[in-house]
């Protein structure tokens, strides 16, 4: 599948702990017209270096494991595809989270700074409800409507993964959370929306009180790196400023009849 | 675990250990945000509001000190008036005045998108505000040379 | 900490064999480790599309895989809820031809005891806008969707929590023992670069489509077969329920959602080595044609990735394409198979039978081990996958 005369120069990130040195490595890589980093790393992996350490499994952008940064870029390795950059590709572990070795970084901090409820699944196929008027929605609506190609008629009951794939793409993008090892970040952010949306039996005061913690919503600072950076189509940008609109002007029951 | 291991796995000790947090963007970990070449729109705008904050202070503090100048008696105006003529001062004076602009209009970009108002549109209110700032430095630039 | 003997088992492989056989084993009272030499489901387990069968698809051709997974299915629903996309799939004719394919069908899941339903296109249309509109019957079943790396991360965490030592981005390169007996592995470990050696009571091969290799370390071998597929995932949610198609296994003869993305798959062939796979573009043509009949929108689907994962069929090498050999799996006691003890290798299988799977390996291990243990696997309700990241290490 790799073409012979299409060989890149691949700068790889290393990490072993216990000898402490951080250094890149070189690697010139045969690749075919559909390589994507990913495979150009397992190249790596397979034929020059078997002690590369990388994460990565279900190579359809949709697990959320194979996160790095490409040319300083959050991308996951398994849907960037390699024609999309130069003849000298530089590959990084992601930001504003430890490194355990190479590319892999250690994923504790990103889940503990969650909510403590963490439903993965959505009770409701959202259907689009452009009458509502509310931006966020509006916004919303939008980008489920040209991706979901009206898969369920309004108000059908059908279940759903959320679209956040946890693979911190959006911390690592995050202009705040570089300077910040307390901001909870985007992906946590957008999951309390999430259940603001959605509740699932957690309660609406638990939810809006943990958001609007020091760390919390209030530490967000407008970039919209986050939503730039994700991969799927779980808009925590959005869903932050949707956040803190609940916590300035909403809380009242009028509202929520609205809905 | 407290229970000792027959045998303990190569590494057990070191994947417990803090690992390194890489920031993006050269020199000092906090400065992560100021590298623009790898950030999008929205986070060029946010390090474009940080420095013209920063600008803003600082001529606070280069007023404020100027200011003080003045009771000192009127030799310091004198002193004053001619470093305030200068043409670099006057130079900053624009760059300055296209620094208010926009770090008031991202101000109200911010404040609006932030409370979850025109999520939508933040994007054209960031160009409108980049527009209008950089009029509006332009404009006083002319005029300040056309006063000279 | 339920850790009651004190006997240890090595587990090769984190992928759904070893993570379920590292939970029904710490459940138990074993002290288990477990090693990957990657991120947890990096071989096979993490690529597939994310089915969780029915049985539907074995009902006709292979009745015995087809009771396994109704069985097995509803017991992960029991035991990981809030992991499923419980929306049922639909069996579609898309022409004449499928339509021999209907009673057969209805009556084969009825004998396996998975529960059926004709629907009228019309119904079928209304509840999946996006389908065939010429389609000629269907048939609704309990299929549903997984996140297959979280759904195995839960056992992990179940494991962990109970006191075994999950250790990914570990490597076997080599199996310790002597006359005939094996003793634990050597292992390097990527984290840090250092090696060391891991001393167990029973190792297990987990590893899936290397479990050829693995158990070539310990001089034994195993009839598996390595077995690829094609899948392709395309930008756009075109269905909410699993699609497949109304005749016998094919390439492209199902559709799966996964989040935004549909799922088309799969093809087949065998090959050697597992970690040599190729992703050749006219199977992912035939996976547009054939995903097409099914839902005409995906012909003019972006793309979002094509990708290959191998399958561990259990059955020897010669077979033509890959399909005629069961998928259901097996344990192999390789004192009995190759007089060395101490080592047994799981394989074949397939995701949603995973619990199943490690039930009858757990038996087989504290079997040998001299354990009278019963099996809670199927009673315990699992952690959630966050757990795996703050549940206390071994």
């Amino acid at each position: 599948m790799t073409n012979e005369s299409d060989i890149r120069r691949l700068r790889v990130y290393r990490y072993k702990r216990g000898d402490g040195g951080e250094h890149f490595d070189e690697f010139d890589v045969p690749v075919g017209p559909h390589s994507t980093v990913l495979d150009a790393l397992r190249w790596v992996q397979l034929h020059r270096d078997r002690s590369l350490a990388l994460r990565h499994s279900c190579c359809h952008a949709s697990c959320g494991t194979c996160g790095v940064q490409v040319d300083g870029h959050e991308e996951l390795a398994c849907v960037s595809s390699v024609q999309d950059h130069g003849k000298e590709i530089t590959v990084e572990p992601l930001a504003n989270l430890p490194v355990l070795t190479d590319l892999v970084v250690e994923m504790s901090g990103f889940f503990a700074r969650f909510p403590h409820e963490h439903p993965i699944i959505r009770e409701s196929q959202p259907a689009p409800d452009v009458e509502h008027g509310d931006a966020m929605q509006a916004h919303h609506a939008e980008v489920l409507l040209h991706h979901n190609h009206r898969a369920a008629p309004p108000g059908a009951d059908f279940m759903r993964l959320e679209d956040c794939i946890e693979c911190g793409l959006c911390l690592s993008a995050c202009p705040v959370a570089s300077t910040s090892q307390e901001y909870v970040g985007p992906a946590a952010l957008a999951a309390a929306e999430r259940l603001l949306e959605e509740p699932r039996g957690v309660k609406r005061e638990d939810v809006l009180a943990w958001a609007s913690r020091p760390e919390g919503v209030w530490r967000c600072h407008v970039g919209f790196e986050c939503t730039e950076a994700c991969p799927t189509d779980a808009i925590p940008a959005e869903r932050i400023m949707a956040l803190r609109r609940e916590l300035t002007f909403g809380g009242d029951k009028d509202k929520e009849s609205k809905r | 675990m407290s229970e000792p291991a027959a045998n303990e796995l190569p590494g057990t000790a070191e994947r417990s250990l803090p690992g390194p947090i890489h920031h993006k963007g050269p020199g000092p970990a906090e400065a992560g945000w100021l590298e623009p070449r790898r950030r999008g729109h929205g986070g060029r705008a946010l390090a474009l509001h940080r420095v013209t904050g920063v600008v803003i202070l600082f001529y606070l503090y280069l007023h404020l000190g100027v200011l003080s100048m003045l009771l000192i008696g009127r030799s310091a105006w004198s002193s004053f008036l001619s470093l305030v003529t200068a043409k670099g001062f006057l130079a900053f004076e624009a760059v300055l005045i296209a620094a208010v602009a926009y770090h008031g209009l991202n101000g109200i970009r911010v404040a609006l998108v932030g409370s979850g108002i025109a999520v939508r549109r933040e994007r054209v209110m960031l160009w409108t505000a980049l527009a209008l700032a950089i009029a509006v430095g332009v404009f006083a630039a002319l005029h300040i040379l056309g006063a000279l | 900490m339920l850790r009651r003997h004190d006997a240890r088992v090595l587990i090769v492989g984190g992928g759904a064999t070893g993570a379920g056989l590292a939970h029904d084993l710490a459940l138990r009272g074993l002290r288990v480790t477990l090693v990957e030499r990657g991120e947890l489901t990096s071989g096979t387990t993490g690529r597939h599309h994310g089915l969780l069968h029915s049985g539907a698809r074995y009902a006709v051709g292979d009745r015995e895989a087809g009771i396994e997974c109704i069985r097995e299915s509803t017991i992960l629903k029991r035991i990981a809820p809030g992991s499923f996309e419980c929306n049922d799939g639909l069996f579609v004719a898309a022409c004449e031809e499928d339509l021999e394919y209907l009673d057969p069908l209805l009556e084969g899941c009825t004998g396996a005891g998975i529960p059926v339903e004709q629907l009228t296109p019309r119904d079928a249309l209304r509840l999946e806008p996006n389908l065939n509109p010429e389609l000629m019957a269907a048939v609704r079943v309990p299929d549903a969707t997984v996140d297959p790396m979280r759904l195995v991360l839960r056992f992990c965490a179940s494991a962990r929590h109970n006191g075994a030592d999950i250790r990914p981005y570990m490597e076997v390169t080599e199996l310790l023992g002597q006359g005939g007996l094996v003793s634990g592995a050597a292992v390097r470990d990527r984290v840090t670069g250092q090696t060391g050696k891991i001393h167990a009571d029973l190792v297990v091969n987990a590893s899936g489509p290397w479990s050829g290799q693995v158990a070539a370390m310990a001089g034994t071998s195993v009839p598996m077969t390595p077995s690829p597929g094609v899948l392709l995932a395309l930008k756009g949610r075109f269905c909410n329920m699993v699609i497949n198609r109304m005749h016998k296994s094919g390439d492209g003869d199902i559709v799966v959602p996964q989040r935004g993305l549909s799922i088309v798959g799969t093809s087949s062939w065998v090959i050697e080595d597992p970690d040599d796979l190729t992703v050749p573009e006219d199977h992912v043509e035939r996976m547009y044609t054939e995903g097409s009949k099914l839902i005409p929108a995906l012909r003019h689907a972006a793309r979002r990735a094509a990708w290959s994962a191998a399958r561990p069929l259990v059955g020897s090498a010669g077979a033509g394409s890959g399909r005629e050999l069961s998928r259901t799996f097996q344990t192999f006691d390789h004192r009995d198979r190759d007089g060395v003890d101490g080592f047994v290798t799981i394989t074949g299988g397939k995701s949603t039978t995973l619990r199943g799977m490690a039930e009858l390996c757990a038996d087989v291990v504290c079997r040998k081990l001299g354990i009278d243990e019963p099996c809670r696997t199927a009673d315990t309700v699992l952690l959630p996958h966050t757990a795996f990241y703050s549940a206390a290490a071994a």
